[in-house]
């Protein structure tokens, strides 16, 4: 047999058998690439520095306690935003979802609003509430909440007319009917959006604390933009994209597909 | 003793599309007795789910009144259990979950519901399915849940809006058979709706017809229990009642 | 009821029409309404103009930007790099996408890579970019295309390899070629997850431009909030904010929402992400 063909079947089994080395095999290649063109001497090395560079300082700044600060310093913000976003967000889609007047007055509103985007609120909130905590938390609560809102509703008027009808004909109170069969049954969508919020959230966070920061990945990026340390800026975006995949792919995803799956509502 | 009564019910209501009131019901007045098994037959935009949509109390109706037990109904009520066409069973909840909902809403402890929902599973040959998820099972056995879940909180009448529409010929005629047998176990009364006049003929000891949003007439079944398809197909006064029953459906 | 079939036709027609003028107009007076409290509450509560504008200032600030013509400078600036970046991101990424989408083995192996640059794409290149490009026009192109590029392959990538193999057979078998399949399989096959993978990529890229624009140029809608920051020009501010939505607005329903809609409804696909 060919041994490049016995090399993939290989591959192949052992991926069947550990699904993360699908994950982290494909990324071999391109950081060989990239160590090559780095010591090629094709650009220089403070502009386009080279792996082994970026995981010298991934060491070092660990080290130092630098890293790790920040980086808890940015979840800390995120999931305070997320929660607060989340609060707010469910009740406020449950009732314009359950609502005909609500939906009529609040969904153009919602829109406008969601159109504006997070990040052109920056300057007005800097001059509201300065440099701080509470400009950064408004930016990714405001971020958070539009996709969590729009897709509660959706999630409320996805649920089959007759489920409602069902619970109250066995005796359900309206608010019993609320959380017995609305709330579960919009739950598929209120998860997909909470992933998708979270992914808008992170990437406002960043350019938050690009702009406002003191502290946190996005600030370690753009100090090191400042101080034209490129290792720092890739390594910035190292941490970002893995930490984002395994968040998204290993706890976000599968719980999207739980909850849809085994109860028949996703359709995917 | 009258279970349910309607009183030259009318419904009508705005069609935004043709721009003017629509008749969905014109007049209709019907009496059901306690235990009794009615089957309502008739083309279709005849009216027949409005008006049973009406007695599960799901929309407001423009006249007359409808009475269960001597109560005006005015919304929907744990009285009135319905059985749905898309079976309506709750995805979330598991099947044992889903026939212990009704108890649970009236505050029955976990344990006295559950044992609840197992006699009724049982009384469907559903026991073994408890646990799973509604997802999980043949459309003929989600069906064979919805209508236990309606019976398993004791209704005064249990309506039935053409159940059986969504499964396969041969799983109708087991659901219809199992149906008989149920109701002559519990007498449950039923209004059951559908367009299949073998079908309404075969379960009921009443058909009422059904056309333009009145009642063109009715027809006593008086065919012997327990009813069994093979039996039935062969029978002359099945036939003979089919056929009449068929005859005033086509020239309504 | 009793209305003949040609009669109702035509009057549904005519609901239709009326429909969505009604439509438009139950749209506006929400935001009409909204107005009309800002304009009440402003001078109501006496807010400073350094907090909030009032409503005549920021018609003002408008009437004066336009009349200068710095406010169509900026939208054109805005629109341009937004334009230039999409377009090149699509052209490169749909082809790139179908390419690696028709094996099955390689979108398999490809896959994660695409996810974990999609992940990243948009404001997190934005140091790196400024520090290759500069601060200006090239920066800014790249972020927007990168964050069209990777989300477009990806999905892409993703559609072409969700296309059931019995419709590729079926092709072949009715005498398809290889560029037969590409234009009249995969491609059309694969065209809502495009339009998906668009609609979000534009969605990063938009925020991205804005945020860049704040941090890397003295031309553009971001830049023109960041600046009126500086001097404490709320209306200004207000103003590029009531911009930037009803530009979002219009990109979003009046082009991507309908085109994403006739892809995906038309043909009964449901949308996979």
């Amino acid at each position: 047999m060919n041994i490049a063909l016995k090399f993939w079947s290989g591959y192949v089994r052992a991926t069947h058998r550990w699904p993360i080395i699908a994950t982290i095999v494909p990324f071999i290649p391109v950081v060989a690439i990239w160590s090559i063109v780095a010591n090629s001497g094709m650009f220089p090395r403070a502009f386009f520095p080279a792996p082994v560079d970026v995981m010298r300082s991934f060491i070092s700044l660990t080290y130092k306690g630098i890293l790790p600060d920040y980086l808890q310093d940015s979840l800390i913000r995120l999931l305070f935003g997320a929660a607060i976003g989340v609060a707010l967000g469910i009740p406020l889609g449950i009732l314009i979802g359950s609502s005909r007047l609500a939906h009529r007055i609040c969904w153009p509103v919602l829109l406008f609003f969601q159109a504006i985007g997070d990040i052109a609120w920056l300057p007005i909130l800097l001059i509201w509430f300065g440099f701080g905590l509470t400009t950064m938390t408004f930016v990714i609560v405001y971020t958070v909440l539009f996709p969590i809102v729009l897709s509660t509703v959706l999630g409320v008027q996805s649920v089959h007319r007759d489920l409602a009808r069902a619970a109250q004909s066995l005796g359900a109170s309206p608010m019993r009917v609320l959380w017995e069969v609305t709330l579960p049954g919009a739950l598929p969508n209120i998860i997909t959006g909470l992933r998708n919020g979270l992914g808008y959230g992170w990437r406002a966070l960043i350019a938050v604390e690009i702009i406002v920061g003191t502290s946190g990945i996005g600030f370690m990026m753009f100090d090191a933009r400042r101080a034209g340390s490129t290792v720092e800026i890739l390594l910035g975006m190292i941490v970002l994209g893995t930490l984002w995949y395994i968040v998204d792919a290993w706890i976000l995803a599968p719980i999207e597909r739980a909850t849809g799956q085994r109860w028949g509502l996703v359709t995917s | 003793m009258k279970t349910l009564s309607l009183k030259n019910l009318r419904k009508t209501y705005f069609d935004p599309y043709a721009g003017s009131q629509v008749t969905a019901v014109q007049d209709v007045s019907l009496d059901v007795e306690q235990g009794e098994f009615v089957s309502v037959v008739g083309p279709s935009g005849c009216g027949k789910t409005t008006i049973l949509n009406m007695i599960a109390g799901f929309i407001p109706y423009t006249g007359g009144e409808i009475l269960i037990d001597g109560n005006l109904v005015k919304g929907p009520g744990p009285d009135r259990g319905v059985v749905f066409q898309s079976f309506a069973l709750f995805p979330w909840k598991t099947v044992l979950e889903n026939v212990g909902f009704g108890p649970k809403m009236r505050g029955v402890p976990k344990d006295e519901r559950d044992r609840t929902a197992r006699e009724y599973l049982a009384l469907a040959g559903l026991s073994h399915a408890a646990d799973r998820y509604p997802n999980e099972l043949s459309g003929g056995m989600q069906q064979r849940v919805g209508v236990v879940r309606a019976l398993a909180n004791n209704p005064a009448v249990l309506l039935m809006d053409e159940p059986f529409a969504s499964v396969d010929a041969q799983t109708r005629m087991t659901l219809q058979e199992e149906l008989t047998r149920i109701w002559q176990e519990r007498k449950p009364t039923v209004i059951f709706i559908t367009h299949d006049v073998a079908e309404a003929v075969f379960l009921a000891n009443r058909v009422v017809v059904l056309s333009k949003g009145r009642v063109l007439d009715q027809i006593k079944v008086d065919l012997p229990r327990p009813r069994v398809w093979d039996q039935l197909i062969e029978d002359e006064t099945f036939k003979r009642l089919s056929a009449q029953v068929l005859q005033m459906v086509r020239a309504a | 009821m009793l209305v003949a079939p040609g009669q109702k036709v035509r009057s549904r027609v005519a609901w239709r029409g009326m429909n969505s003028l009604v439509g438009a107009a139950l749209f506006v007076t929400p935001l009409l309404m909204l107005v009309g409290i800002w304009a009440i509450v402003v001078p109501l509560f006496n807010v400073n103009p350094r907090i909030f504008p009032s409503v005549g200032s920021v018609a003002e600030a408008a009437v004066a930007a336009i009349g200068d013509g710095s406010l169509i400078r900026h939208i054109g600036a805005s629109m341009l790099r937004v334009g230039l970046g999409t377009l090149l991101g699509v052209l490169v990424a749909v082809p790139l996408g179908i390419a690696m989408g028709v094996s099955p083995a390689v979108s398999a192996f490809l896959t994660p890579l695409f996810r974990f640059f999609s992940v990243l794409a948009g404001i997190a290149w934005i140091p790196i970019a400024t520090l290759w490009f500069g601060y200006g026009f090239g920066a800014i192109i790249f972020v927007i295309f990168n964050a069209v590029f990777f989300v477009v392959a990806y999905n892409t990538l993703l559609g072409v390899s969700t296309i059931p193999m019995t419709i590729r057979n079926a092709a072949a078998s009715l005498g398809a070629g290889r560029w037969a399949l590409l234009t009249e399989v995969l491609l059309p096959g694969a065209l809502p997850n495009i339009v998906t993978g668009v609609r979000t990529g534009l969605g990063f890229a938009w925020r991205g431009l804005i945020a860049a624009e704040m941090i890397a140029t003295n031309v553009g809608l971001g830049y023109m909030l960041f600046v009126a920051r500086d001097f404490y020009r709320t209306e200004v501010i207000v103003l590029g904010m009531i911009v930037i939505g009803v530009l979002w607005l219009f990109i979003d329903r009046l082009l991507l929402v309908p085109l994403e809609r006739a892809t995906i409804e038309r043909w009964g696909l449901v949308r996979r992400t």
